[in-house]
């Protein structure tokens, strides 16, 4: 028997190739192809008065210059609103070349194209462009006061004001024998993948096709807005995404103004032409997330059990809002992790500020919710003097009462209903691992030495897999070897490897025979895209309907050509043969040759399958209700999303000094449903916990009151290095398939880094003694923070 | 970003204030200053070229006097831009005599750095002000003590040559100071027609920045 690969911790087959250098990024590709530099405003907030381009025009190996004035037609105007939402009453998106207003610092005014980089961004220089200089509006609070406005049609800088409520909240936590507010703040970050934006475009003018290459999550959703924007039909345009250097959400489809400018001066031009975005143009003008200022109302019992709970919450979505309101629906409806509080009402504002775009960034509005839940949880616990982990516990939805329905609507305008999960026996595990009961002896040994450490636990729930679809198609060559394409893109999450294993599995072929394709629309025309952590779940449930399909129809030939019935055989390595008879067997690649009849040989292989050789002369060589080739395409919708969920433990201490906080121990239990390959998931987990040590400890955006991002360089955003991130980070997994879809899966990328900011913040506090409310924390906020506890306990006992 | 802090320099306040309000001499003292055009009664057109590693470059932009009390007060307005990004400030500057016959010279900014050096920059604007300081006060000292002498160009509609130490009214509207030759320059390097620089930049207010930045330091080191 072939063995069963599903499950197994298989190597990643890309990483020799990408270890090796030998991966294929947008600028590895046509090198000889024009450049594109773009101008990008100074200023937060201006009004641009006059562009003058004429000392770019004489400049030698300058190719071409674009102001708004050039672009004709939908490239005219605005960007598209991608997500449009019923409360989303006052949404703004930016034009491609800014038209007469900017609205954050790096909005792309005018683009320039030479001969390379370097021409083009000395050209770029010598355009002048004349500004009336606005007052920005920056930060949460401004914003929220409304006395400056980042659009002046756009009162209170409110794009949009949602509200969702299941039973009564505010009765209920009146009615509530204990009551708490909170008011809590989560700064801003950004994604930093190693590559940043690239796309390179060529306009074949003998075959009238656009070909573009994009560093992108969304292949098809590139290829439908250059079509639309350039006015080519979708059939004309192909998309093609080569490797990906990190994704983490920032290369969702937006579409960015460079993936609409690089086409339409290929076309224009007849000439290739690429843009690869430098680091401080990804600071000042890809996408940013997090910024939430919050307030909790909560009512409970003496257990801590949640009887009411009210949140309100402003977000801060930066200039404009091309992705909608899906980050704070996230923030809004994940908040409730593996809880059930009853009665909950939310509230939030989405706000203009004169910044970077926000839109979703690995965790997407989780990150926020989490935090939000689980400083509220620690609260309780504080309040009632009891165990952290107890407050929780008797909070949980319990096994059986999945699937679990809150009441309210998600981001994919589905139900928020749990399909499964067991958080009672995820909170076990997590105490097991990390020793949660033993550590009060070891935090009082340790104060005892004058050490203070800490330990911090949070709870998530994690939709994953949200629709509308994804597709598979598998195609078994007359070689025997086995081709697969799906359409959603690849930045390194080992799709190639993930779904080989799935389709060795479904097709009994061996995985080294197995080779899949991603992000390419010339394959799979039809396809949404990689995020939501929902690759595996989508394109891997797709991939094996697709598989299935193939190996019908592999059965169905073979019963022909062996003369027995498909539920008389078996695929092992690749061969089909008839159960308990293997000596009665035929090669799949003979059955692939044979699901082909033809005309012409060109091969031996071919010659069995010719006109002369196969089939029944009475019949057509093709039945009715059959195609040629030995393939199979099936797609993927569910009816909802799927939700994972872990819990998060950190160990940290703090220097009585100096306030600098180290990891001692992290320990993760996670619950993904079942596991494709535990080795891939236990990565994913590693690389979010990393990024999440980076936004809990360490990153921000430094935006002074001018709206000038200050840290726009790796000089001055700070990112954990491997000496920050745990040296071992300690997991156990919990399996509770999902009954959604067919392999029980649910989705992993996004996991790692969901509970960091609060599980950072639970066990400072826990070290500290006093309350952390605002995230990410550095030594010197600490330092801060004790000098105003250490004042606080002094005045205390006059005030 | 709000700038403040004092200088002393040895010379009465009448002397102080007739130098700076004398392009003659603000040319040839400003660090990095290589062009002040009079446009105006106390305005200029300025290109002046400062920096520091990858992020130095030209800057041309404006420079305004007003609100002046004359020996008392007046408020520098500067704007401008180049390659490396854009500044405007805005300087309340007092004067005032001090008992051995020096001036203090107080200041007061509000200055807005955008671009590259406003992302990129900000930490090193300190250090790079720190030094221009040092610079523009050795400079003034120097000339306001007869130490330096004048090598200004002027060209022009009046044609005449620059008087030392002569308030810029005096100095007709197109008139053009120019710093004698300097290394620096650059911001156009390896692009033909050099006219570029009239882009947008006001190194002026940069400096200024950089002095004002400066003066605090030296004072906190007092």
């Amino acid at each position: 028997m072939t063995t069963k690969l599903f499950g197994q911790a298989v190597q990643r087959v890309e990483d020799d190739r990408l270890l090796r250098g030998q991966g294929q990024y947008t600028d590895d590709l046509m090198p000889g192809a024009l450049h594109a530099a773009v101008l990008r405003s100074p200023h937060a907030h201006a009004r641009i008065l006059a562009i003058d381009v004429d000392a770019v025009l004489d400049v030698e190996g300058v190719v071409a210059v674009y102001t708004h004035e050039d672009l004709v037609g939908a490239m005219a105007e605005p960007l598209p609103l991608l997500i449009p939402h019923p409360t989303l009453t006052h949404g703004r998106t930016q034009y491609a070349l800014a038209r007469d207003e900017i609205n954050y610092v790096g909005e792309a005014i005018a683009m320039v194209v030479a001969v390379d980089r370097y021409v083009a961004e000395d050209a770029v220089d010598r355009i002048r462009v004349d500004y009336d200089v606005l007052p920005p509006v920056v930060g949460i609070e401004n914003a929220r006061d409304g006395d400056l406005l980042v659009h002046d049609d756009v009162p209170g800088n409110r794009a949009a004001r949602m509200e969702q409520q299941v039973g009564d909240a505010e009765a209920a936590i009146a009615a509530a024998p204990h009551r708490l507010s909170l008011d809590l703040q989560v700064e801003r970050s950004a994604c930093m993948p190693m590559e940043g934006r690239a796309t390179l475009a060529r306009w074949d003018t003998d075959s009238r096709r656009m070909q573009v290459w994009t560093s992108t999550q969304t292949s098809t959703g590139v290829r439908a807005a250059v079509a639309s924007k350039l006015g080519l039909d979708l059939g004309q345009v192909d998309v093609i995404t080569p490797d990906v250097g990190g994704g983490f959400g920032v290369k969702i489809v937006h579409p960015w103004p460079e993936e609409l400018l690089v086409p339409m001066a290929a076309r224009a031009l007849g000439r290739p032409v690429k843009f690869i975005e430098d680091r401080r143009e990804h600071f000042i003008s890809s996408a940013h997330e997090r910024g939430q200022l919050q307030h909790v109302d909560v009512g409970f019992d003496d257990d801590g059990r949640l009887l009411g709970l009210s949140v309100q919450f402003w977000h801060d979505n930066g200039a404009y809002t091309p992705y909608g309101l899906i980050v704070p629906i996230i923030t809004s409806t994940q908040l409730l992790g593996p809880y059930k509080p009853d009665n909950y009402k939310v509230v939030f504002d989405s706000l203009y500020t004169n910044t970077v775009i926000v839109t979703p960034y690995r965790g997407a509005g989780r990150p926020q919710g989490v935090y939000a839940m689980e400083r509220t949880m620690d609260a309780i616990a504080a309040y009632l003097g009891k165990d952290r982990t107890e407050v929780r516990a008797a909070n949980f939805i319990q096994p059986d009462e999945f699937p679990y329905d809150h009441g309210l609507l998600f981001q994919d305008g589905r139900p928020l209903i749990y399909d499964s999960g067991d958080y009672p026996a995820s909170l076990e595990k997590l105490k097991a691992l990390v020793d949660w009961d033993d550590f009060e002896r070891i935090r009082d040994e340790a104060r005892a030495e004058g050490r203070k450490v800490g330990i911090g636990i949070a709870c998530y729930v994690e939709g994953t897999g949200v629709g509308p679809y994804e597709g598979g198609h598998v195609h078994v060559e007359t070689s025997g070897k086995v081709k697969v394409s799906t359409g959603l893109t690849s930045q390194g999450q080992g799709h190639q490897t993930a779904f080989a294993q799935i389709v060795a599995d479904e097709l009994g072929v061996p995985f080294e025979d197995v080779e899949v394709v991603t992000g390419d629309t010339r394959r799979s025309p039809y396809s949404v895209g990689t995020f939501a952590s929902r690759a595996a779940v989508m394109s891997g449930s797709a991939i094996a309907l697709a598989a299935r399909k193939t190996r019908e129809k592999v059965l169905r030939i073979a019963a022909d050509a062996l003369e027995t019935t498909p539920e008389d055989l078996e695929i092992v390595n690749g061969v089909v043969q008839v159960k308990g008879a293997p000596g009665s067997r035929i090669e799949l690649g003979t059955i692939a040759v044979l699901s082909n009849p033809l005309r012409y040989a060109f091969d031996e292989a071919s010659k069995a399958a010719t006109q002369f050789v196969v089939g029944d002369p009475s019949k057509p060589p093709v039945a009715e209700d059959d195609e040629p080739g030995l393939e199979g395409k099936d797609f993927y919708s569910p009816p909802r999303s799927t939700f994972a969920n872990g819990m998060h433990a950190v160990v940290v201490e703090t220097d009585p000094e100096t306030a600098e906080i180290t990891i001692l121990r992290y320990a993760v239990v996670h619950d993904c449903g079942n596991l494709i390959n535990p080795l891939i998931v236990e990565g994913q987990v590693h690389g979010g916990v990393a990024q999440g040590v980076g936004g809990a400890l360490y990153e921000r955006m430094a935006y002074n009151e001018h709206g000038q991002l200050e840290n726009a360089s790796f000089m001055d955003f700070l990112m954990p290095y491997v000496s920050e991130v745990p040296k071992r980070i300690e997991i156990d997994h919990l399996e509770t398939p999902s009954p959604l879809n067919p392999l029980g899966l649910k989705g992993a990328g996004e996991a790692g880094v969901i509970p960091s900011a609060a599980v950072f913040a639970s066990a400072i506090e826990d070290a500290e003694g006093f309350p952390i409310t605002s995230m990410p924390i550095s030594p010197s906020e600490l330092f801060a923070l004790r000098l105003h506890h250490e004042q606080k306990l002094q005045e205390g006992p006059h005030a | 970003m709000r700038i403040s802090g004092e200088a002393v320099l040895e010379a009465p306040v009448e002397q102080v204030w007739n130098a700076v309000l004398d392009p003659a001499v603000l040319v040839r003292t400003i660090p990095g200053c290589e062009q002040l055009k009079v446009t105006g009664e106390n305005q200029y057109d300025m290109v002046v070229t400062a920096g520091v590693a990858a992020i130095r470059g030209t800057y041309t932009g404006t420079c305004e006097l007003r609100d002046l009390q004359p020996h008392e007060s007046l408020v520098l307005k500067a704007a401008g831009a180049g390659a490396p990004g854009t500044i405007s400030a805005d300087v309340k500057v007092s004067f005032a005599a001090t008992d051995e016959g020096a001036t203090l010279l107080t200041y007061e900014a509000v200055a807005v750095v955008g671009g590259m050096i406003g992302g990129v920059g900000q930490r090193m604007l300190t250090s790079v002000s720190k030094r221009l300081a040092g610079e523009f006060f050795s400079s003034i000292n120097r000339v306001l003590s007869g130490a330096e002498p004048q090598e200004v160009a002027v060209s022009g509609a009046a044609d005449q040559p620059a008087t030392p130490g002569s308030p810029a009214a005096d100095a007709p509207a197109g008139s053009t100071f120019s710093a004698p030759q300097r290394s620096g320059g650059g911001g156009g390097a390896g692009l033909p027609g050099g006219d570029f620089v009239q882009g947008a930049l006001v190194g002026g207010a940069l400096v200024l920045a950089g002095v004002l930045a400066g003066a605090l330091a030296a004072r906190r080191r007092g």
